[in-house]
């Protein structure tokens, strides 16, 4: 049964439309986060499912009522906000209660429900403090605590954990998917972080100028991007993509970027002087020579070693080219780097006229 | 008394010197990093000059002779020659019942004003803010805007034509209501409410802009969550609003406090007559006569250092008391 869904879904302010027709269904405790670069709608459709942006066109409903008209108050949503939205007046303890106290609840319950809360997110000896007397994670916890003490049907997250620094927004991130495990609610997540996405969705849906670029779980992104957009923007360094032309000969379909032939996967389909983009992730590229691989003279720029791993920094021709090779902390092999390999199964072939997949069943 | 030995007397100097040391040290390295900013942010200090300068000029200045209050002062000997003669204007201003009645009159119409022309403006935002109609709200400001920008003697014109025994608006309505006509700015028992609510009707809208810049200042979030966990609009604006705005509405109580001895009395003085100083003459009002009038420039100026001082001691203690409560001060 699905807990959201939206069907046609259009936001115009004024003229402007900013969301194109939008269709999605969120599975009951579903943890589905949408990605996206900065204006791309996805905070104004999470919006609209809290009811804070009313739905130009289309219809919402959640667990199989219409919600269009529904006030965000009666749609049984909590909705956890970039800011984190705590009163400055209010400790933490009333900070989380707000919620039941505005509902009228009985004095007890609301007592119990704090505790609750406080004890499942680690914030019970902070009860009393205000948020400015807090540090940033844990304002962000008081405000998951804010809306998991009220046990609705969907958390909203809208870009949560931006406001905190790198170590921190890994640890949140790990706090609010494990959080999800243990009270299992439907839970719809905003962010620019492909990181975020990656490492906390069930499914990630990657949105771009108002529309849906691809729905599914983030292995499925990563290796089978349908389009241009989502290969760039999904992995870290995004896939390597290069402009070239199909050829086609015995050995099979190719493309040769600066003076390299570059085989294809078998699933391409065979049209020979076809403009392509071709994509090649930095982390499928192999400095040793495989089967069914082809050798790429590179130019090596620099290296950056990231521990275990580095970034090896090259071109192509005169295409940028970036390789994630496993070092085991030794860089010292790869100062004279001048050929990788690429797997033809791991390449992806784009319409250069479209951006999109062209060979969507492979890797 | 016993002599220290000189280890002891060498340990309590060695104490003491690297104290001095020590405040000497990090106030020189604050005057370093002053000038080392003045240098640097030259421009912004070039900018304040001519602040600096008139409050030097117009605020500091003047109270060089504040000490006529304790001298004998002749216009013809000046302030330096004129014989000192101690606490003996203070000791005539409170053996003068004329004063005592100012003092009493300014802290009723003060403490009256405070009580009633307060919360006005702070109403006035809430309710501005409630109005979702651009257009309707810009109209309503603009009313009740207006009367500030009129001139205090056209106010007091307004007020005296309004209040007219023979032809003024109230006259004639409460003589609809079959009441006889009262000439109000003659009763005593008028003057202070008249005085108030027509200051509240000048003022309360331009002074309704200060908090509703606060409000403008909420976060926008705070509202959308609220509205999320299901808040009406009524409950927003007690449980959010009013409690985001209270450091403006401390800080400007605060002040208010500190003006508190300043009664407006450019329009006291265009309202009240002989008639009515039993309720009408205020601290201001008293200085006025007795200095510029009466040409008793000592004793006014004592009247004058008293208000200061009363204002001063109000302002500390409403600072501090709002420090200890709410953790928000001018200072």
């Amino acid at each position: 049964m699905s807990a959201v869904v939206l069907k046609d879904i259009y936001k115009r302010f004024g003229a402007v439309q900013v969301v194109h027709g939008i269709n999605l269904d969120v599975a009951a405790h579903e943890f589905v986060v949408l990605v996206g670069p900065s204006g791309c709608g996805k905070s104004t459709t999470l919006r609209m499912i809290a009811g804070l942006e009313e739905i130009s066109e289309g219809s919402l409903t959640i667990d199989d009522r219409a919600m269009n008209r529904v006030a965000p108050k009666d749609r049984d949503v909590a909705m956890v906000f970039q800011n984190y939205a705590l009163y400055p007046h209010l400790n933490v303890a009333d900070n989380i209660a707000f919620g039941l106290r505005i509902r009228r609840m009985k004095k007890d319950v609301i007592a119990r429900s704090i505790i609750e809360v406080a004890e499942i997110l680690g914030l019970t000896e902070y009860l009393d403090r205000r948020p400015a007397d807090l540090s940033g994670g844990q304002r962000q916890r008081v405000a998951m605590g804010r809306a998991i003490v009220r046990h609705p049907k969907v958390f909203l997250f809208d870009e949560p954990l931006s406001n905190l620094d790198a170590k921190l927004r890994a640890q949140m991130r790990a706090e609010i998917r494990r959080l999800h495990n243990r009270l299992g609610v439907t839970s719809i997540y905003v962010t620019h972080d492909q990181v975020e996405a990656m490492t906390l969705a069930d499914r990630i849906v990657v949105m771009n100028d108002g529309r849906i670029e691809q729905v599914g779980t983030p292995m499925d992104l990563f290796m089978n991007p349908v389009s241009t957009f989502v290969a760039g923007f999904i992995g870290s360094p995004p896939m390597n993509q290069f402009t070239g032309t199909l050829e086609s000969d015995a050995e099979g379909a190719s493309v040769t970027i600066g003076g390299a032939r570059i085989s294809l996967p078998d699933t391409v389909p065979s049209d020979p002087g076809r403009d392509v983009i071709i994509g090649i992730r930095p982390e499928y590229v192999s400095l040793a020579a495989g089967e069914a691989s082809s050798p790429v003279a590179i130019k090596l720029d620099l290296v950056e070693p990231l521990g275990s791993e580095a970034l090896l920094h090259a071109a192509i021709g005169e295409d940028p080219f970036i390789i994630k090779a496993e070092t085991f902390g030794d860089v010292s092999h790869l100062s004279g780097l001048t050929e990788v390999h690429v797997p033809a199964a791991m390449v992806k072939v784009f319409d250069a006229a479209t951006g999109r997949v062209l060979n969507r069943a492979a890797g | 008394m016993t002599d220290l030995p000189a280890s002891s007397a060498g340990s309590a100097t060695g104490v003491s010197e690297p104290a001095t040391r020590a405040t000497e040290k990090p106030m020189r390295e604050r005057l370093v990093r002053l000038a080392d900013h003045f240098k640097r942010e030259w421009q912004i200090y070039v900018m304040l000059a001519p602040m600096i300068i008139w409050f030097l000029l117009f605020l500091y200045k003047p109270m060089y002779g504040l000490q006529i209050a304790f001298k004998d002062y002749s216009i013809f000997r000046g302030i330096v020659e004129s014989p000192w003669v101690g606490w003996e204007h203070f000791e005539t201003l409170f053996n003068n019942s004329q004063f005592l009645r100012a003092v009493k009159n300014t802290v009723i119409i003060s403490a009256l004003s405070l009580i009633f022309g307060f919360p006005v403006p702070i109403f006035l935002a809430l309710m501005f803010n409630e109005i979702l109609h651009a257009l309707y709200r810009r109209t309503c400001q603009t009313i009740v805007y207006l009367p500030h920008f009129i001139s205090t003697v056209i106010i007091a014109g307004i007020v005296i034509t309004a209040f007219s025994p023979s032809a003024g608006i109230v006259n004639t309505i409460i003589g609809w209501l079959g009441i006889e006509p009262v000439y109000f700015l003659t009763k005593p028992e008028w003057f202070r409410p008249i005085f108030i609510g027509s200051g509240i009707w000048q003022e309360a809208g331009f002074s309704s802009i200060i908090f509703l810049a606060a409000i403008a200042g909420v976060n926008p979030s705070l509202y959308e969550s609220a509205v999320v966990d299901g808040a009406s609009r009524w409950q927003m604006m007690w449980k959010i609003t009013i409690p985001s705005i209270m450091p403006t509405i401390i800080i400007m109580l605060i002040i208010r406090i500190g003006n508190l001895m300043e009664v407006g009395f450019e329009l006291i003085i265009l309202l009240y007559q002989p008639a009515t100083y039993q309720t009408a003459d205020v601290i201001n009002t008293f200085i006025y006569r007795q200095g510029l009038q009466s040409g008793q420039y000592d004793l006014a100026a004592a009247a004058g250092l008293f208000n200061a001082v009363v204002a001063f001691v109000l302002v500390m203690t409403a600072n501090s008391i709002s420090k200890r409560v709410s953790r928000t001060s001018l200072w």
